[in-house]
């Protein structure tokens, strides 16, 4: 029987499911990251862009681009996983990510030349170092807005936040202190000196005049309850006890540290001393030097995977291998010649380490199960860095 | 009642509804069109009014400013004896009118907008509300004008960069097929072919980093010149013997070694070391077993330069194989011990600074070859001339072999172990030699070594030397990069002859450059069938190296 509301309920449908699909096509489309653990992120400093690696196959996912001559240079995944950011440097702005759609939703900007950056345990403050403006950018990532720009730092490399959130410590590359924030004002608190300078500091001014290098990160042990900040124009490692923010002890290690990097049981930090090419390994129970161990040229970082430690020689294109149990040597791996290694990060299984390699514009993962390697290329141009959410591994420069 | 439309009248309706609705927009564009021309006329308006004090007074012959605020283009206006003034033909735009009276803004008002064909009437009236609010809106133009100064003044030190793309030249494997077509990736028939290939690089690079990159750049392709000049003063207090001659003498010796260091291949480089040395050692007049000081074994003609050195390494196998081969020491690649090794900054002595056993005293041609899998251990062999004066090589060939290996033994910091090999057989017979080094940390401030080596006579016995000591650095030091230490070392050698020496030092580092250092050593010589001799040495060495 035909009736004259049969048309209008057909239409009705109709039209109901078209919807559904559609919206299951957009809902479907829009979504490039369901998990935002399964990646790899990769910033390209040539191409302007952050690139997505799956991690289980290996292929690329996207990449977002974020401008011309942005010149991007860390990147970090929000705590809760919703948000990618990173520094342009030479734009001077900040760029989030939306994870799951991989869209760029917003540009903020920040001080001269942002570089490194941090977000505070709650995911709700990200603080964007600034080093040539010598301040940090607030972020409110509730309102993804900077709601302040600290000033009074010297150069301000990293960020370290306690777990708890309370406290921020920037290392300051231009200066021999680290410097606290207070995170419920956004303040710089207290400025912790590290180290005084040798007596015979005068005697040199070419040394301590021409050049500073100063602090470039302030590590946290496994509790928060202490940190660790190489000096490397001092060539030492402040202890710092977080509950009052005072030097408990200072340890030397080799020459020109470039920073320390923790084991991920705690028990070891790892300085890559450029000025003598060795690793000072601290015992982190004793605060002393449990070994001293050669190693390679313009080291740029340390990974540890599967109970050894992977030292980053930047120019001469291996990564040095390093026994955490007995302390010594196990060889070391060649990545390649006349190539520049950058950065890695290591899986959260502790397994597998993703080495950014800029001259190639690839990425090549090592496995620690048998040290063999697995080139990824063509992700972008000048691969500068990589992240992975959670994992311990998670730096830049 | 049913009503059923026609689909024939349904399409007519659509195209209806389709072009009639696109024949007005159609018909509209002339209309469109035509105040478009007319904006592009000079329609222009005006401004006019009086200016009157707080009494109500014309204010006469004072000037009325109006500035377009997008342009900044100025117009003034002079008002008459009634105090009336009038722009009578401004382009449309905003304007800030301003009337300045006795030097000091009276009236401002921003923004008034003229509009085509219309003239504006604005009376103004010039009291102490009027200029209250001139000077904030002029106080807050200025707060702007800053704001806008200091993004300026951001902006440009951001933007200082070079931001023209550039390019670089990068190895690249390709695959060329039978035709010599080359394909990024492997297609059959086609083999795989290392190239080069020019590439851009996008990057903004500040004009600092752009130096920075050019010096580098430029320094890589350059010979690397370097200097280590050495002044070391000793003096001789006669503790046993009976020597007259020889007693509360002062030494100095002066060396200077010039390096050259060019790379010249991959993982290749060529260096060469000249030396000159110039003074009187204690080891002119003293006639002790070892070397009281050990640059001596340097000095072979007074002032003169000498070629010590001149060689090429290349490293071959992953760099895991390292070839040294020219004018060499062979013995400055085997028994390196880290606490013991060098008298340039650590021990004077000569036999704190070398294991006696490796007996060799010449420098020569020769080759070095090291084996370092960077997994702690360390194979290294080596052959080298030992007499100059020998016409051939086979007839003077010194051979070292060493194994070493670099852990951290018992919870201790690293130490080093060392086993060596030697023959020469300059003599009649092959001289052999064995001998053991060891370095070992305690902690990371205080390190222990010790040597020994024998070497067989061929049936005429054996020779033996050994010595031990400790060494600190990062602790009971002035300052941070000072070292110190305390060695002995004794030889007994089948002729009978004996000698222990025992030495100090503290070596501080005045800058990353110079270095000066304190020495005392005490030698106690007892030669076979001679009268025992002793003597006491301090000394002082001042060592440039850059």
């Amino acid at each position: 029987m035909f009736s004259r509301e049969r048309p209008l309920v057909i239409g009705v449908l109709i039209a109901a499911a078209g919807a559904m699909l559609a919206g299951r096509t957009i809902g479907a489309q829009g979504v490039k990251i369901a998990d935002p653990t399964s990646v790899v992120m990769i910033v390209n400093r040539d191409s302007n862009d952050i690139a997505f690696m799956d991690i289980k196959t290996n292929k690329m996912i996207g990449n977002v681009f974020l401008g011309n001559n942005v010149n991007p240079h860390m990147v970090m995944m929000s705590p809760d996983g919703r948000y990618v950011v990173t520094g342009g440097t030479r734009a001077n702005k900040a760029y989030i990510i939306d994870t799951r759609t991989l869209q760029l939703i917003k540009t903020i900007p920040t001080d001269i030349a942002p570089e490194h950056l941090a977000f505070s345990p709650d995911s709700r403050w990200y603080y964007q170092g600034n080093p040539d403006g010598d301040s940090i950018s607030v972020i409110d990532m509730q309102s993804l807005s900077k709601i302040k720009t600290i000033p009074g730092f010297v150069e301000p490399l990293n960020v370290t936040f306690l777990p708890d959130g309370s406290k921020a410590y920037i290392g300051n590359y231009g200066a021999h202190w680290v410097g606290v924030v207070d995170v419920r004002r956004h303040e710089l608190l207290k400025k912790i000196q590290i180290g005084s300078m040798p007596a015979v500091a005068k005697l040199d001014p070419q040394k301590y005049l021409g050049e500073i290098k100063g602090i470039n990160i302030a590590a946290p042990s496994l509790d928060g309850r202490y940190l660790y900040a190489a000096d490397s124009d001092l060539a030492i490692v402040g202890v710092i006890d977080t509950r009052e923010d005072k030097v408990i002890k200072t340890i030397r290690v080799g020459r020109d540290p470039w920073r320390i990097y923790m084991s991920h049981d705690g028990k070891y930090g790892i300085t890559a001393n450029n000025g003598d090419e060795t690793i000072s390994i601290i015992d982190t129970g004793s605060n002393s030097v449990a070994a001293t161990l050669e190693a390679g040229p313009a080291m740029t970082g340390v990974n540890f995977a599967g109970g050894k430690a992977y030292v980053i020689s930047s120019t001469s294109g291996f990564v040095y291998v390093y026994d955490m149990s007995s302390l010594k040597p196990a060889g070391r791996i060649r990545i390649g010649t006349n190539i520049q290694l950058e950065t890695a990060t290591t899986d959260t299984q502790d397994r597998k380490i993703y080495l950014a390699e800029s001259t190639n514009h690839e990425i090549v993962i090592i496995d620690s199960k048998n040290n063999s390697i697995e080139r990824v290329r063509n992700v972008g141009l000048f691969p500068w860095g990589t992240h992975i959410m959670d994992s311990k591994d998670n730096y830049c420069h | 009642m049913k009503c059923r439309m026609d689909p024939l009248a349904i399409a007519a309706a659509v195209v209806t509804v389709v072009f009639g609705a696109a024949g007005p927009l159609a018909a509209q564009q002339p209309a469109t069109q035509a105040p478009m021309n007319m904006a592009n006329m000079d329609h222009r308006g005006g401004i006019r009014g009086t200016v009157r004090g707080a009494n109500n007074d014309p204010v006469v012959d004072t000037a009325v400013t109006a500035v377009d605020v997008n342009t900044g283009a100025r117009f003034e206006a002079m008002t008459d004896a009634q105090g009336a003034y009038a722009f009578p033909a401004l382009p449309v735009a905003s304007y800030n009118v301003t009337v300045v009276s006795a030097g000091l803004t009276a009236f401002r008002r921003q923004g008034v907008a003229v509009t085509a064909d219309q003239s504006l009437q604005l009376d103004i009236t010039l009291d102490a509300a009027s200029a209250a609010q001139a000077a904030d809106a002029e106080r807050q133009e200025l707060l702007q004008q800053v704001a806008d100064l200091k993004q300026r003044v951001t902006d440009l030190e951001a933007n200082t960069v070079l931001s023209e793309p550039e390019t670089r030249v990068r190895r690249v494997e390709v695959f060329v097929d039978e035709n010599g077509q080359e394909h990024d990736e492997q297609v059959p028939g086609s083999k795989r072919v290392v190239t080069y290939q020019r590439e851009r690089v996008y990057r903004r690079q500040t004009i600092s980093e752009k130096v920075e990159e050019a010096l580098a750049a430029a320094e890589e392709h350059s010979v690397k010149i370097g200097v280590d000049a050495a002044i070391s003063t000793q003096f001789a207090k006669r503790t046993e013997g009976s020597d007259p001659l020889i007693d509360d003498h002062a030494y100095a010796l002066a060396s200077a070694d010039l390096f050259f260091t060019a790379g010249i291949a991959q993982n290749t480089i060529f260096f060469a070391d000249i030396v000159a040395l110039s003074g009187s050692p204690p080891d002119a007049e003293i006639q002790s077993l070892t070397l009281l000081n050990g640059y001596t074994a340097r000095l072979e003609r007074q002032n003169e330069l000498n070629l010590r050195e001149v060689w090429l390494r290349t490293e071959l196998f992953g760099q895991r194989l390292a070839l040294t081969t020219g004018r060499l020491d062979l013995t400055n690649y085997f028994d390196k011990n880290a606490l013991a090794n060098d008298e340039s900054t650590q021990y004077l002595s000569d036999a704190l600074v070398n294991n006696q056993m490796l007996g060799l005293g010449s420098n020569g041609t020769g080759v070095a070859a090291e084996y370092d899998p960077k997994n702690g251990f360390r194979l290294k062999f080596g052959l080298q001339q030992s007499n100059d004066e020998a016409t051939n090589l086979s007839e003077s060939l010194f051979t070292l072999s060493e194994v070493g290996y670099t852990f951290t033994p018992f919870a201790l910091p690293e130490g080093t172990y060392r086993l060596w090999f030697r023959t020469d057989n300059t003599s009649d017979s092959i001289r052999k030699g064995t001998g053991l080094s060891i370095d070992q940390k305690l902690t990371n401030a205080v390190g222990v070594f010790a040597r020994y080596g024998t070497q067989d006579l061929e049936g005429d016995g054996r020779d033996h030397f050994w010595s031990t000591g400790v060494g600190f650095q990062h602790g009971v030091i002035f300052n941070p990069q000072d070292t110190w230490g305390i060695g002995y070392a004794q030889m007994e050698l089948e002729s009978g002859d004996r000698e222990k020496l025992v030495e100090g030092y503290y070596n501080l580092l005045l800058t990353e450059r110079l270095r000066l250092s304190f020495h005392l050593s005490h030698v106690l010589d007892s030669p076979a069938g001679g009268d025992k001799f002793g003597y006491l040495l301090p000394g002082v060495r001042l060592q440039a190296a850059f």
